[in-house]
């Protein structure tokens, strides 16, 4: 079995590689070439990963969220998996393009990276546990989903003011379908971790003896949290439109990348695993 | 195939005499009777706002061009139509005009899709009144099929080429579901009228129309079951639209950047979409740098415009194959006419010949006998038939060979002395024998 996941390892960064040109020629091509030949090649991808993931659990006897790699295969599913439901769900099929690169990076840099990892902390096979990380990576996926659409807002946007007709204009769906994509990802994400932020308060000290409340790890998306909590509620009771909602999320965003950044790599916290 | 007509359309005259040509359905079914008493045996009346057609197989040798004409100019009491207003076709170009017309390429706005509805009515109306027997039955079907083959293989109607419709094609980019928005459309006239029934058309329920003139806001607005607003009310009220169309003649601005301002604020932010499609314009272009202000002039949408015409002119090899295709289809179908009369009365001669030689050993044999006997001689001409027949059919069918079908028609009828037999048969016969 270690050789098939092996083989899917390699073979996964190679598939989001498909699956990202059929829609990148699918959306400079003038005609409506692969129009769903884009969607079956996701699928499949997707399907793979979803193989992939469930042989990892069963041979390594523990979900792989364990270590960064792992939570990074799993980060680039939950990307994929939410774009594809958002795609069935809308039939909006011009902004895939734009969201596959974040999971063709995540998934490769962990296909380079991973390790078989039989012997784990016990704390890591807790059900808790994996209901808190699938529910923030569900989260963090919610929120680049999100951003992306928000900058593609932006650039409909700015097309739009400019008299600018190309394939931004001719393959994106309306500022109006944009906006709502995008505010519904974040309102999606911004649940997710709220479930995962709430599990962790309760849990994450009874389980990690050296918990402190002032561990940067949770500052952050607490900060984080806050950032999209306060965006949502001045969408809902300022009643902002647009260019503002849309800066409040990629403000959000950008902090939410940037905290990811300096804790996961530069800082130390109990809250790692590996 | 001698089918003559002429076409009055956008290259040959000015809107004026084609306004005046117009005929309705009614005249068109009244025409009819008239046009088969002296001019044609079949053919067909197509009248658009754009242009009128009269096509048909002539009932003698002498019909010509300006007696065609000459019917028209009665029929609508316009004296003196002069000829060069008129395009004239016969036979293939005939047939290859009327192909391009169904197919939109010779439509003013090219590739326009309205016109092969339009085509099948007149189609209708020409089989409804017995205008259409095998040989136009024939042809309406294969020049609806160009058209419908024109909008599935090709993209010659895609994309906006008004600038009402760039317009349109604009605001659908920005707002999702336009049944939810309001509009409101500030002009009658006829780019006014244009922009109204295309919003009218994508969903706009919640239309209004302003217009200086209100009697003519009034009477767009019932036709499209739109509301009405006076024309001094439009910037006090002009916050509650997300559309703003305005087409107006109007030498100075209606609305300027201030106007809109005051809108956006009343609005709380959301967004408007201005498009102006009046020349001079009639809002001030400095509202496009207002936040959430999209606003688009008649420039800035035939970019639109140009950009899908020229994709349009790009998809024209595909159309002129598509009706080259059509073309070798019907005529391939049309030159078989002439060979079945010979073909018909080849086998006949044959058939007698064996119903001759039964007869003279009937009493010879008994019933039992006689049967296996004319089985055998019914089969043993077919098989000998079978051949020549074929390659005569297809011979006709490919028309490549006009020369050695027209030899081998003469060799038989030579041959087999056919020629008194054919010219009995009358083009009835030949007709019944084909759609049989």
């Amino acid at each position: 079995m270690i050789n098939t996941i092996d083989f899917l390892n390699y073979l996964l960064p190679v598939l989001y590689l498909g699956a990202f040109s059929v829609y990148l020629y699918n959306f400079i091509s003038e005609k409506k070439n692969f129009e769903h030949s884009k969607r079956l090649a996701l699928f499949i991808t997707l399907l793979v990963h979803c193989i992939y993931l469930a042989m990892r659990t069963f041979e390594f006897n523990h979900p792989p969220i364990t270590n960064r790699y792992e939570i990074f295969t799993v980060l680039a599913f939950s990307i994929t998996c939410s774009y594809f439901l958002l795609e069935l769900l809308t039939d909006i099929r011009g902004t895939g393009l734009f969201i596959l690169p974040f999971a063709l990076v995540f998934q490769a840099i962990s296909s380079l990276y991973i390790t078989e990892s039989y012997v784990v902390k016990d704390v890591l096979r807790n059900n808790l546990l994996g209901l808190h990380v699938m529910s923030a990576l569900l989260g963090y996926a919610g929120f680049t989903i999100s951003a992306v659409h928000g900058v593609l807002f932006l650039m409909l946007y700015k097309k739009l003011k400019g008299s600018n007709f190309g394939l931004i204009f001719k393959k994106m769906p309306s500022l109006e379908t944009l906006e709502k994509l995008s505010f519904s990802s974040v309102v999606i994400g911004f649940t997710l971790l709220t479930i995962a932020i709430l599990i962790g308060g309760f849990w994450l000290p009874s389980a990690f003896p050296n918990f402190k409340y002032s561990d940067p790890k949770l500052i952050s998306s607490a900060l984080i949290w806050t950032i999209y909590a306060i965006g949502i509620l001045i969408k809902y009771l300022g009643g902002w439109y647009g260019r503002k909602v849309i800066n409040t999320t990629l403000l959000g965003f950008a902090l939410t990348l940037l905290s990811l950044l300096l804790i996961n790599v530069l800082g130390s916290s109990f809250h790692t695993f590996s | 195939m001698d089918i003559i007509g002429i076409s009055i359309n956008h290259r040959t005259s000015t809107i004026e005499l084609r306004e005046k040509l117009h005929l309705l359905k009614n005249d068109i079914v009244e025409i009819i009777p008239q046009m088969k008493q002296s001019l044609f045996s079949e053919g067909f009346i197509l009248s658009t706002c754009n242009r009128t057609e009269v096509f048909g197989l002539p009932t003698n040798n002498n019909i010509d061009y300006a007696q065609i004409i000459n019917f028209i100019s009665e029929i609508k009491g316009i004296p003196a139509l002069e000829s060069k207003n008129f395009e004239k076709y016969f036979s293939c170009s005939a047939v290859k005009h009327i192909f391009r017309v169904c197919t939109g390429l010779d439509s003013l706005i090219l590739g326009d899709s309205q016109i092969l509805g339009q085509s099948k009515e007149a189609f209708q109306i020409s089989e409804e009144n017995g205008f259409a027997n095998t040989s136009f039955k024939r042809l309406f079907d294969a020049s609806l099929k160009a058209g419908k083959r024109a909008i599935n293989e090709s993209h010659i109607g895609e994309g906006a080429v008004t600038v009402s419709f760039a317009a349109v094609q604009v605001i659908e980019k920005i707002f999702a579901d336009l049944s939810s928005k309001s509009a409101l459309v500030i002009g009658a006239g006829e780019t006014g009228e244009l922009a109204a029934v295309h919003l009218n058309d994508k969903g706009v329920t919640d239309l209004t129309i302003a217009n200086r003139t209100f009697s003519k806001a009034e009477k767009l607005a019932t036709k499209l079951n739109a509301r009405t607003m006076s024309f001094q009310s439009i910037k006090d009220n002009m916050n509650k639209f997300d559309i703003i169309v305005s087409a107006t003649s109007s030498p100075d601005y209606i609305l300027d950047k201030k106007d809109i301002k005051a809108a956006i604020k009343k609005r709380k932010g959301a967004p408007v979409c201005l498009m102006d499609i009046a020349l001079p314009r009639d809002i001030d272009p400095e509202s496009a740098k207002i936040d959430n202000v999209f606003y688009h002039d008649i420039d800035s949408l035939n970019i639109i415009v140009e950009e899908n015409l020229q994709k349009r002119k790009s998809e024209i090899p595909i159309v002129d194959r598509i009706i080259m295709d059509e073309m070798v289809h019907f005529f391939s179908w049309h030159n078989t006419l002439d060979i079945v009369p010979t073909i018909k009365s080849f086998r006949e001669f044959f058939e007698e010949l064996r119903i001759d030689e039964l007869k003279k050993i009937k009493h010879k044999l008994d019933d039992e006998e006689f049967k296996k006997v004319e089985d055998m001689t019914r089969r043993l001409i077919g098989r000998i038939l079978h051949n020549p027949t074929l390659k005569l059919r297809n011979l006709a069918e490919s028309g490549e060979n006009i020369e050695d079908l027209t030899n081998y028609t003469l060799l038989l009828n030579d041959l087999f002395i056919l020629n008194g037999k054919n010219k009995n048969e009358n083009e009835s016969n030949k007709k019944q024998v084909i759609s049989g």
